[in-house]
């Protein structure tokens, strides 16, 4: 039976892990791939991350091979496909294992408890174990053997993207830890930051994080503003404006490609740049609706960020799978017979602009959760780069996967993790906002002030600059975004 | 007025031949004619003013009266009063025809002479020889009498050359006054120049006229713009930036070498056990039909077909799959497709563009040197997009996009460039302005071209070698 890595640390180390983050030099990876010449990576599993990484390791000079379940090739399955097609060695556990340097375990979190458990008897002695996500290790507490090194490399994008980023010779932002009660060698950094270097991560930043601080804020983002909100949000939003008489189509397509477009302007330039989108009349509508969604929502936040902290999210989620998964698979088919869901974007033209203007609520919504994501996580230990980069860094990234498909397009790119926290938060907030909603209308959804004025008094004006250049979560994004400046320069 | 001429093809002393022209003038039109040196564009303006031997085809509607200033017209001019001159037979000094004599001839209004001679500032000069005259003022003395003759239609070749500022001001305005009561046509290859009461204007090329272009379309007449600047700068391509510079390859050793290569989707072989080797400065052209695996070869090549590491691949000085990166292989490539164009869907300016070809990346991620910025600054000047440097490159026409995807596919100087299909999707206008980039870079490097179209006739200068690949058809199973 599973047993919380994080509950049995003393608070001191808690806290001690929880706080670990660094975003590292460009200059700190001058040795690029070398640490990782003549060693033999087998990455197991070959879904979207697994091909992706795989992928970009051996164009950067890297052995690459798959080891997949003896099933997986008798019955030529995607994943088999997907390595093969693709010029890859591909073999069985008991081929590839025993061979590998370095085994890179890409597959879902659920299956990593059965996965570590087959591989780990066949490993070299000595050799070195990749996650990509520490749920195994600090939620389920897997112990691994002694003479492994055991580190994570997790690139904080979807695997289309890893790949997409990587072909224009750049990368995406990496997270990078190492598990320091299996680092037996003292090589776990240089073999992690070799790994990042192999999948152009070093290119676009990376953060030196611990397992423990990886786990916990992931999921904190994830379940709160990087998914649950986005989907309650499209919820609330669509059935709005269908009840005060907008045309679904256009609805439809507002919500669609509104939090994409919206989110551009947050990745650009922060929470105060997408509310300098709007005008002044607007931006201080937007701004007193996101303090109402702030004070309502944030026992919500404290009690996502809480079943985290103490395990209750991650044995309750457990408890699912041992269910097979009832629970995610009833809330997926409930999410997909929705009425935003079943509504296609209708052939309208919108600019960008109007995504804006008609689309208050939602820069709104955006605004409180990014914030109350980002003090949630802060208040609880979590570094500032951490929390900024799983609340509103990442929230673009998933705002594009529902352009692509909508609802379901996102909770078929993310985790399923992911999508289980983000259902959980979705039921709960859904209610929870009931009240709020019964106040808004189309001028803050779906058409717009309708001002003949655009005045505005300038103390209140200056207020609220102020508040929202002064929220933390702009310092460090300040901060954070000149690192990468040249990430700018990307569409 | 309504000039007509129809499929006419006009020779001129078998020096020169108009081929096949068709155009109409109506009234209240004002034409410029441009093309590049040699193109044709003064022969056409003088088969206006009845030059040149019909071969065939029809000219109809000139009016009696045609005005024309050219350089040929000058040149006639002063040398029958050369030859006059070398007439005499009397041991005297012959003084020339003086200046109002030559403005007098013919049916001239005489006030208005003297206005003219007044307005280009002649007056001192009338009674000099006009042989005597330096090229401007003679230019002047043809003007006068061109427009002294009150003209139904008014030829003027380049008739903004060799004048001063004030005279060139002046001259406009006065041909701005007469917009109203006669036609115009006006030769002339500097966009700059053309007045603002043209309407329309012809572009000439190789005897014929390719385009007729009504001003107010837009699009059109700015990639013109670029066509003549392309075809008549004297810019050459810039150089490499020593800073950035590729290694120096083995000379000894091929570009390419590739050993019975195979390419495989879903079972289906697309390439079959293909041999070819790139030597160094080989241009070289690869064709076949949709689906005959160009592409897949190249990238097998380029490194983006996921396939190199399974089969026998030489390039640069790698043999592929011994630990090399891709960056290594890309830096000795320059590449240009329309996979690549709608890959490259980036806010980046057009300096920036140019730059990200020394890194090979789509998007720059590096701070650039200020040589590179002057070596892109370079490239801009030579596309004649200067005044654009800081625009994004997704406001830019797809014609335009291409042509700077060339020049960033070239920066480098790499030792083989890439053009896959590199006209496609583009109209006649912008495969021309392709076609003379590619040529430019094609004589002024030591870059190897592969040049990749599925029409085998569709050949570029230069290109000596030759690959036809084959549509493999689905073996039965």
């Amino acid at each position: 039976m599973s047993n919380n890595y994080f509950n049995t640390l003393p608070l001191r180390e808690q806290l001690e892990q929880l706080g670990k983050c660094r975003f590292m030099s460009i200059n700190e990876f001058g040795d690029g791939v070398e640490a990782l010449k003549g060693k033999k990576m087998v990455v197991i599993g070959c879904g979207a991350q697994g091909l992706a990484q795989g992928l970009n390791l051996r164009d950067s000079g890297c052995d690459v091979s798959y080891a997949l379940r003896e099933a997986a090739i008798a019955e030529k399955r995607q994943s088999w496909k997907n390595a093969t097609e693709n010029g890859f060695v591909v073999g069985t556990y008991e081929e590839l294992i025993p061979t590998a340097d370095v085994v890179l375990n890409l597959t879902p979190d659920k299956q990593h408890t059965p996965v570590v458990n087959a591989i780990m008897p066949l490993m070299k002695e000595g050799a070195c174990l990749s996650y990509s996500h520490g749920f195994n290790i600090v939620e389920e507490g897997m112990k691994i053997r002694e003479d492994l090194t055991v580190i994570m490399v997790a690139p904080k994008c979807p695997g289309s993207e890893v790949r997409n980023e990587y072909v224009r010779g750049f990368g995406v932002p990496t997270l990078i830890a190492v598990h320091e009660d299996n680092d037996p060698k003292g090589e776990g950094l240089a073999l992690a930051k070799a790994y990042a270097a192999g999948t152009g991560g070093h290119k676009a930043g990376v953060l030196m994080s611990s397992f423990i601080a990886e786990v916990k804020s992931d999921l904190m983002g994830e379940q709160t503003i990087l998914c649950g909100m986005l989907q309650t949000g499209s919820l609330l939003c669509f059935d709005k404006m269908v009840e005060e008489g907008i045309d679904p189509g256009y609805a439809s397509r507002l919500i669609q490609y509104g939090w994409e477009t919206i989110t551009e302007a947050l990745k650009y330039g922060g929470v105060t740049n997408m509310l300098d989108r709007l005008s002044n009349p607007a931006k201080i509508k937007a701004f007193d609706l996101s303090e109402e969604l702030k004070q309502i929502m944030r026992p919500l936040y404290n009690k996502h960020q809480d079943d985290i902290m103490d395990g209750t999210f991650s044995r309750t989620m457990m408890e699912d799978w041992a269910n097979d998964d009832k629970n995610l698979l009833g809330w997926r088919a409930e999410t997909a017979e929705t009425a935003f869901e079943k509504t296609p974007a209708g052939d309208v033209e919108i600019s960008e602009q109007e995504f804006f203007d008609n689309g208050i609520l939602m820069v709104a919504m955006v605004k409180a959760g990014v914030e109350l994501a980002f003090e949630t996580m802060t208040s609880a230990g979590i570094i500032a780069d951490s929390a900024y980069y799983e609340s509103l860094h990442e929230t673009p990234l998933i705002a594009n996967t529902i352009a692509r498909k909508k609802l379901y397009e996102m909770n078929a790119t993310i985790s399923d993790t992911a999508e289980y926290g983000c259902y959980l938060y979705n039921h709960a907030c859904l209610p929870l906002l009931g009240d709020f909603m019964k106040g808004i209308k189309t001028d803050v959804i779906g058409k717009g002030l309708d001002l003949e004025d655009t005045g505005v008094d300038n103390a209140r004006l200056i207020e609220v600059n102020t508040a929202l250049r002064s929220h933390p979560v702009e310092a460090i994004g300040a901060v954070l975004r000149g690192h990468m400046a040249d990430m700018k320069k990307i569409v | 007025m309504n000039i007509r001429l129809d499929n006419l093809t006009v020779n001129f002393d078998d020096r020169f031949q108009l081929d096949e022209i068709n155009w109409q003038l109506d009234d209240a039109q004002h034409w410029v004619i441009t093309g590049a040196n040699g193109s044709g564009k003064s022969a056409l303006a003088a088969v206006l003013a009845g030059a040149g031997d019909t071969l065939s085809g029809t000219l109809e509607g000139l009016p009696a009266k045609v005005g024309l200033v050219s350089f040929e017209a000058q040149a006639e001019l002063i040398d029958r009063e050369r030859r006059k001159d070398d007439a005499d037979i009397m041991d005297v000094i012959s003084e020339g025809t003086p200046v109002h004599e030559i403005l007098s001839e013919g049916d001239r209004n005489p006030q208005l002479i003297d206005q003219l001679v007044q307005m280009f500032k002649l007056e001192s000069l009338v009674n000099r020889a006009f042989r005597k005259l330096s090229t401007g003022e003679s230019r002047k003395v043809m003007l006068i009498r061109a427009l002294a003759s009150e003209p139904d239609l008014l030829v003027l070749d380049e008739p903004f050359d060799g004048l001063d500022a004030h005279t060139l001001e002046m001259l406009q305005q006065y041909l701005a006054g007469l917009v109203t009561t006669v036609p115009m046509v006006l030769v002339l290859n500097r966009f700059d120049e053309f007045p603002e009461f043209v309407t329309h204007i012809a572009y000439v090329d190789h005897g014929r006229l390719q385009y007729q272009i009504d001003r107010n379309d837009k699009q059109a007449y700015n990639e013109l713009y670029q066509l003549l600047h392309l075809k008549t700068t004297d810019l050459e391509v810039p150089g490499a930036d020593p800073e950035t510079a590729i290694p120096r390859l083995d000379p000894a050793q091929p570009l390419v070498k590739l050993n019975s290569i195979n390419i495989t989707y879903d079972g289906h072989r697309i390439i079959d056990s293909l041999d070819w080797t790139i030597e160094r400065n080989q241009h070289w052209q690869l064709s076949g039909p949709n689906g005959s695996g160009k592409t897949g070869l190249l990238s097998l090549i380029t490194g983006d077909h996921p396939q190199c590491y399974v089969n026998d691949i030489f390039v640069f000085g790698f043999q592929r799959g011994k630990g090399e990166s891709i960056w290594q292989i890309k830096q000795f490539i320059g590449y240009v497709s329309t996979a690549l164009q709608w890959e490259y869907k980036v806010g980046t300016g057009l300096r920036n563009v140019i730059i990200s070809g020394f890194y090979d990346s789509i998007g720059l991620y590096t701070k650039a040197t200020d040589r590179q910025k002057k070596i892109a600054d370079e490239w801009l000047a030579l596309l004649g997009m200067s005044d654009r440097a800081d625009t994004p490159f997704n406001k830019l026409s797809y014609g335009d996009q291409r042509l700077l995807l060339i020049a960033r596919a070239m920066v480098k100087h790499p030792p083989l460039l890439i053009l896959d299909e590199p006209c496609l999707g583009l109209d006649d206008m912008n495969r021309q302005l392709v076609l003379a980039l590619i040529e430019k870079i094609c004589a002024g490097s030591e870059t190897s071209v592969l040049y990749v179209n599925h029409h085998a006739e569709d050949k570029i200068k230069g290109i000596e070698n030759y690959l036809k690949l084959e549509k493999r058809e689905p073996a039965a199973s």
